[in-house]
């Protein structure tokens, strides 16, 4: 038996992998993330809105997903006041373009790269000189710039208040952000999956994975190549929330057949573990897999339902619910950005601050970011918190094992033979240690 | 010239931050990033053992995240590099990660403290201190610009938290869209409003503040005041503050008054300008 320590790059912030070998494979992983930053314990005290600007910092790419979570679990606490349509409209719209931007840097940066330490010749994918990699990084820039357009800035801004959002677009901000939005469309068909939009969106219909091109196309066929995609199972188990009108949240639990209502109450974190400084998360006492694949499935995505009941949930079929929810993604800001114009003369917030200044209760909100889904949990006292607690995706994905179970990513990983093969399929979670520890 | 990122307790929103700098293919022309997490293929370790064991020169480190007082290896790395940067207000000040643990710092602070990891004293192998690049996040065109800088073997003018002066000389307010608000003492009085001043009522730390948020813009667009979010001073060691939507007051006096403005001064500038503020602007559309 040996036992190997990897850094893992190109993931966000820092972790290792621990990979004990026997003949050949992988018989037993740990994912060590560390550094800890005590963010929630920062927070206690200080007045609620404050959170409104430290959650934020928990993770650089997904900030903004934070931010919402916050300002909903305030809004639960405050008893979900119904918020002007336009500052709903534009909370959906900053976070869908910042989960845009992630998958599409986290494809293009993190994940494709790979397949060169594999020997594969991929010279538009080279980091700092790669056409195709610089090409990423310059859209991600403008779907950012469409961000700021409406929040100020990104990352890390504090737009989002309780009662709705400080700022007052116009039409010049909606018209250049269609204008930013239009481009990401083409380039999601030109480059990612190289057809035109009827003939993707037929292929939507059919769920024929198989025929996507474009650099989606290389991908497949790489990961086909290498044996990658029947590798990195985990449990069929996954949870998932879904958003319904009244404000709030719906969480739910994929068996691997059927969704089951699921209980928040019943999310437990339980003790930091031995071997990294990440707590446990399990839902009954189970682990659960968290991400774009279950919330594609819910929604009914073919392509990834057909992924799914072939390959259950593996490298391949992680990979490309993320890649492909770009598309229902930039639709879906499309669809909001064309109705605000009508909506410019409402208020963009409900006036709040002095309720929340005197806010007694308690609060919790689901939020589907990046990697999956993501809670936020608070005690409020005289307006002060009492209590802030965070459960993000990546602990649910590369939290670390309790008595009985692996962690989600740590089983993904057992059996392979070879360990780029391993940081491959940990990256197939979009593996994010900062938001692990925070 | 050769640059070493290095992450430590991070949030990795500088380098994300950075990402969006809009000149990145040319800047990649001129330096060469030896290693970066997110970006590199290669290994780490290697390229730290190369540079300390002088097989490999090291022009520039940058240091993004807070760091702990007993860091071994970013301390080596700094006394090799002819520059230090630390990017951030993590790498700078401590920020979040040092509020709850006294063993974390930034480089050659802590808060407002000199010290940090490195000491008070420290100069790098070209005789300057850690260069800090304050913000939470650094804005890309301050890491950009100061790269090209050290390329181009300029002197750069610090402050006294030894930021570049080219960007942390002026007021986070210079810029703002509501200064005419500010100037006429016309107070935004909820937050959504178009209107207002968000100075008096919701902590907006603009003309506190030393950073070139408005006069630059971030992601070439925006910035926080221009979308009615107050500042909350995060280019400055004492970010975040506790109440950071809230001004405190002292008989209806913001109790911290713009730098170098005198109490009386405010008070008589405020009454006049209330008094003869024009109409258009209290107007709320």
């Amino acid at each position: 038996m040996r036992i190997e320590k990897r850094i893992l790059a190109r993931v966000e912030g820092t972790a290792y992998l621990e990979l004990e070998w026997k003949d050949g494979v992988i018989s037993d992983a740990r994912v060590i993330v560390a550094g800890s930053r005590s963010l929630e314990k920062a927070l206690e005290g200080r007045p609620v809105t404050d959170a409104l600007v430290i959650t934020p910092r928990v993770c650089g790419i997904c900030g903004h997903a934070h931010l919402m979570a916050s300002v909903l679990a305030i809004e639960n606490a405050l008893g979900n006041p119904q918020i002007p349509k336009k500052a709903e409209l534009l909370r959906k719209i900053t976070l869908n373009l910042e989960k845009i931007q992630n998958h599409i840097k986290w494809f293009y940066l993190f994940l494709m790269p790979d397949f060169l330490r594999l020997g594969e010749e991929l010279k538009d994918f080279e980091p700092y000189s790669g056409s195709k990699w610089k090409k990423a990084i310059s859209l991600c820039a403008d779907i950012t710039k469409a961000i700021a357009l409406f929040a100020g800035q990104w990352p890390h801004s504090s737009y989002a208040v309780p009662g709705g959002v400080t700022s007052q677009p116009d039409i010049h901000q909606i018209y250049s952000a269609m204008q930013i939005v239009c481009n990401v469309k083409e380039f999601f068909l030109e480059d990612m999956v190289g057809m035109p939009e009827e003939e993707y969106k037929k292929l939507g219909e059919s769920g024929l994975w198989e025929k996507i091109e474009g650099d989606c196309g290389i991908f497949i066929e790489l990961t086909i190549k290498h044996g990658l995609d029947w590798k990195g199972k985990s449990y069929c188990r996954m949870i998932t929330s879904e958003q319904v009108p009244s404000c709030n949240s719906v969480v739910k639990v994929f068996s691997g057949r059927r969704f089951h209502p699921a209980n928040y109450e019943s999310i437990q974190v339980l003790e930091r573990s031995v071997y990294s400084q990440t707590q446990i998360v399990r839902y009954k006492w189970a682990p659960c897999e968290t991400g774009p694949i279950v919330r594609r499935i819910a929604s009914g995505d073919k392509i990834v339902i057909r992924l799914h009941k072939t390959y259950g949930s593996s490298f391949i079929s992680r990979t490309l619910s993320r890649i492909l929810e770009v598309w229902d993604l930039l639709i879906e800001v499309e669809n909001h950005l064309k109705k605000l114009p009508s909506l410019l003369k409402e208020p963009s917030c409900l006036d709040l601050m002095d309720k929340v200044k005197r806010l007694n209760g308690e609060g919790v909100a689901f939020v589907e970011a990046s990697r999956g889904m993501l809670m936020h949990r608070i005690k409020v006292i005289e307006g002060k918190i009492a209590d802030y607690r965070i459960v993000t995706p990546s602990m649910w994905n590369l939290g670390p094992r309790c008595r009985r179970f692996l962690g989600v990513a740590e089983k993904s990983i057992l059996n392979l033979n070879n360990p780029i093969h391993a940081e491959m399929v940990l990256k197939s979670f979009d593996a994010c240690s900062v938001c692990t520890v925070r | 010239m050769n640059v070493l990122w290095i992450h430590r307790l991070t949030c990795c929103g500088n380098t994300h931050s950075f990402l969006n700098y809009e000149h990145l293919d040319k800047l990649f022309e001129k330096i060469k990033l030896l290693y970066h997490p997110s970006l590199s293929l290669n290994d780490e370790r290697e390229v730290v053992e190369n540079i300390l064991s002088g097989k490999l020169d090291l022009d520039v480190l940058i240091v993004e995240g807070a760091v702990y007082e007993d860091d071994l290896e970013i301390k080596r790395l700094c006394e090799t590099a002819k520059v230090v940067i630390a990017l951030g207000s993590c790498a700078s000040y401590g920020n979040i990660p040092a509020l709850l643990n006294s063993r974390v710092c930034g480089l050659q602070y802590r808060f407002k403290n000199k010290g940090g990891l490195l000491g008070a004293d420290f100069l790098s192998s070209s005789g300057k201190p850690v260069i800090n690049l304050s913000g939470c996040p650094a804005h890309p065109d301050w890491i950009a610009t100061i790269l090209l800088s050290i390329y181009n073997d300029e002197n750069i003018d610090l402050d006294q938290w030894n930021r570049p002066k080219v960007f942390y000389s002026t007021l986070a307010h210079w810029g703002c869209t509501r200064n005419e608000y500010f100037e006429w003492k016309i107070e935004a009085e909820r937050l959504g409003s178009k209107k207002g001043c968000l100075f008096y009522y919701f902590g907006c730390r603009g003309p506190l503040t030393y950073s070139s948020c408005n006069k630059i813009l971030w992601n070439s667009v925006s910035s926080k005041t221009r979308v009615g979010t107050p500042c909350f001073g995060c280019t400055e060691f004492d970010f975040p503050r506790v109440g950071l939507f809230e001004t405190k007051q002292f008989a209806n006096i913001p109790a911290e008054l713009p730098i170098g403005v005198s109490k009386r001064g405010y008070i008589m500038l405020s009454g006049i300008a209330k008094v003869f503020a024009p109409e258009r602007l209290k107007i709320e559309d």
